[in-house]
């Protein structure tokens, strides 16, 4: 159970991305945000693992304070949160596998990771994750030489190779066209039924919400404004995150016609 | 324009933002200074005229270069191309781990990013034929000063070429390690390194071919190598054997830039 406690996060520009919180996210749920660029999207997902510090209030994951936590019992905290990015974050210049093997970085000693020995066990957890998502067959290929989707599902194998309770995705079909964006957002999908992981996803786009989210939060300048199923979701509540009408430009599919 | 032209396209243009007088003052105050330090030390190029022909004499007796010579500076070419091996080793080993303390991106914290670049300049202030001076007088005379000459320098100058590189890094996989829960240096070492090794193996490249250059330098001074030999060919006024050895380093130099270049074309 992820938990936030009157959260709030205040940038050094005295922006405030967050504001005074209070969520509860029961394990295995499928959770999507939606809300505008600038809405507190990023910071809310970021604010789980720690990559962003709360400025006040808490965020506990099973009890335990993230931001109370010592630099060991984060890196404790995060070795069990998985997170797939926009922009996948790979390095391009090494392997698949290479990549994938992050994820088995907190298991892994100091010194074998210095000199990239990781044990066979964690080889072959990795080895497992890219079959998960299917490009177990790219695994010595460099990370650059792949599609965009293709590069996403590196991500997400990282993510799963941590073997972690939670991942967190944060807008992980932004880069992505409109068809390669459903087969991704299908992996988290089953990835969250089959695994029972938690799975909390920043979405752009209002169908692929409604379609993927057991629940939808919507977000608006730092504040909860939704908080229902995906079904309850309609055509007003959306105007209401976004303070305007829907455009074609809300939704993926008339994107991909525009 | 035609009444066809939609109203609500016209927008007004932007005037341009006002002309900066900054670089042009700064090239004119550069042209001033250069003057100004060329009459200051008399500097004047038709003494160059004037005088090329009166070491014409001089200049003769280097040419043709005495090959016969060549079996003579072997020994010596040697000792300059060991020296130079130990010296990229050991200065650009240390150099890497130094690099990444050196980086904003990649320091473990701020004081240790601050004192390490704070070390690196000042390191660096010093030209290598002035730790060759400083080694020679404190140890003795032979290959061991120079090599340790040439290992500060290497360290100061591979560290800082590649901190700057590390600074330019893509932080995205970084950001990507510390999500997963990875340290300072498992993050430097899978999200890094990769990103950076082929500029890292480009630099030490570069470094090796200037230790075989300086080592004609701070041979000089008594710091081994061909330059020691050179010296003493230089004061017996043996210039023929001079331009032998010059002949030999020129080859020497140029082959390494052919086998960087083969190396780097494989790597990037």
């Amino acid at each position: 159970m992820i938990r936030f406690e009157k959260a709030s996060v205040v940038y050094p520009g005295g922006v405030e991305a967050l504001k005074d919180l209070d969520l509860e996210i029961p394990d295995g749920q499928m959770m999507v945000i939606v809300g505008l660029s600038g809405a507190g999207k990023s910071t809310l997902i970021r604010a789980i693992n720690g990559l962003v510090p709360l400025t006040s209030g808490d965020v506990t994951i099973d009890d335990v304070s993230v931001r109370r936590a010592s630099q060991r019992q984060l890196r404790r905290i995060r070795s069990r949160i998985g997170m797939i990015f926009q922009t996948f974050n790979l390095v391009k210049r090494t392997t698949v596998l290479n990549n994938v093997l992050m994820g088995r970085l907190h298991a892994t000693p100091t010194w074998r990771s210095l000199i990239g020995r990781y044990r066979a066990e964690d080889v072959e957890i990795a080895m497992q994750a890219l079959e998960r998502v299917g490009i177990v067959d790219k695994a010595y290929v460099r990370a650059a030489n792949l599609s965009g989707g293709q590069q996403q599902r590196v991500g997400i194998a990282r993510a799963l190779a941590q073997q972690p309770k939670i991942i967190l995705a944060d807008e992980p079909v932004a880069s992505l066209d409109p068809p390669t964006s459903h087969v991704v957002m299908r992996d988290l999908q089953r990835i969250n039924r089959e695994l029972g992981i938690t799975t909390i996803v920043n979405l752009h786009f209002l169908d692929l919400a409604k379609v993927y989210g057991e629940r939808i939060i919507g977000m608006r300048a730092g504040e909860l404004v939704f908080d229902g199923k995906g079904s309850e979701a309609d055509e007003n509540v959306f105007r209401d995150i976004y303070g305007r009408s829907l455009t074609a430009d809300d939704v993926l599919e008339s994107a991909a016609v525009a | 324009m035609t009444a066809a032209t939609p109203a609500a396209r016209r927008v007004e243009r932007p005037s341009p933002p006002p002309r900066s007088w900054l670089g042009p003052l700064g090239m004119l105050a550069f042209a001033a200074i250069t003057v100004w330090s060329a009459i200051a030390i008399g500097f004047d190029p038709r003494e160059i005229l004037a005088d090329i022909t009166r070491g014409s004499h001089i200049l003769a007796e280097f040419f043709p270069p005495d090959f016969s010579f060549a079996p003579r500076t072997a020994q010596r070419m040697l000792e300059t191309f060991q020296m130079a091996v130990i010296a990229t080793g050991i200065g650009c080993g240390t150099a890497l781990p130094v690099a990444f303390l050196a980086s904003i991106v990649t320091s473990p914290g701020r004081p240790v990013f601050l004192v390490s670049r704070g070390v690196l300049s000042v390191i660096r202030a010093l030209p290598d034929i002035l730790y060759a001076l400083v080694f020679v007088a404190a140890l003795s005379i032979g290959p061991l000063p120079g090599i340790l000459a040439l290992i500060f320098f290497n360290v100061a100058v591979t560290a800082k070429l590649l901190s700057e590189t590390v600074d330019g890094v893509d932080v995205g996989p970084t950001e990507a390690a510390q999500a997963a829960g990875a340290s300072r240096w498992q993050t430097n070492r899978t999200a890094v390194l990769p990103q950076v090794l082929p500029h890292y193996v480009a630099y030490s490249l570069y470094v090796f071919e200037l230790n075989i250059r300086a080592s004609a330098v701070i041979g000089i001074v008594g710091a081994g190598g061909i330059g020691q030999l050179l010296n003493e060919r230089r004061k017996v006024f043996a210039y023929d054997d001079v331009s032998m050895i010059v002949l030999e380093l020129f080859v020497f130099v140029f082959v390494i830039e052919l086998i960087s270049i083969a190396l780097r074309r494989r790597l990037v």
